[in-house]
């Protein structure tokens, strides 16, 4: 027994029924990417590994072109 | 003909230049009964990390519909134009026409609203709150003309 009330991780890509997660929506990604600037992994936000594949796809597009930082100390 | 996404930043101080640059890519384009679909100037915007020492760069968005030698054409301009920072191609599956999420939230930024779904998961709680912006990295300044200590 957990002392702590947890809820449940669900995917919100499967949620709203995502085609495709796009490199350029930064409100999204950031969501997904840690104070240090890493892509959270999903065992934790709990997203399918569909969505998992195409959100590190579209985070490393974003740091390509400097919408999104490689890490915290640039 | 195929779709393709391409972004391109432009060095700050060439910014003048973008749409000459723009109309270059447009007669190449449509010179080769190619379209472009989405055409959107994000103007000169904050680099998440420094480029060349640089911390601002002009991004253009381009959706074209093009044949294989336009693109490299097109690419092979990007590479040797020193005006050019970063480019990236990418293709797609169809002519996309809508605003894209960068235009977008330029629109509203001013009302930042917070929305409830973006509080995160358990360890990243203090991340709820909007990214504040990086302001550049100021110049390192060699302390030898400030007092010392003594």
């Amino acid at each position: 027994m957990s002392k702590f009330f947890r809820r449940k991780k669900f995917c919100r890509f499967t949620a709203e029924g995502v085609v495709e997660i796009d490199y350029k929506d930064l409100n999204t990604l950031r969501q997904y990417i840690s104070e240090t600037g890493k892509v959270v992994p999903s065992r934790i936000t709990g997203t399918k590994a569909r969505y998992q594949r195409q959100l590190s796809k579209a985070i490393q597009r974003a740091r390509f072109l400097a919408l999104l930082p490689f890490c915290d100390n640039h | 003909m195929r779709h393709y996404e391409i972004v391109f930043l432009v060095h700050p101080d060439q910014s003048e230049q973008v749409p000459a640059m723009i109309e270059r890519y447009k007669t190449l384009i449509e010179g080769d009964k190619g379209r472009i679909h989405r055409l959107e100037d994000w103007g000169r915007r904050q680099l998440s990390y420094p480029i060349n020492n640089l911390a601002k760069a002009h991004y253009v968005l381009m959706n074209v519909e093009c044949s294989a030698s336009v693109l490299k054409e097109l690419e092979t301009g990007f590479r040797f134009n020193d005006a050019v920072l970063r480019h990236l191609i990418v293709s797609r599956e169809e002519a996309v026409t809508e605003q894209s999420f960068i235009l977008k939230n330029k629109d509203d930024k001013g009302e930042r609203r917070r929305r409830d779904d973006d509080e995160g998961f358990g360890f990243v709680s203090s991340d709820d709150e909007p990214r504040r912006e990086r302001s550049p990295r100021p110049p390192r300044v060699v302390a030898d003309t400030e007092p010392s200590g003594s």
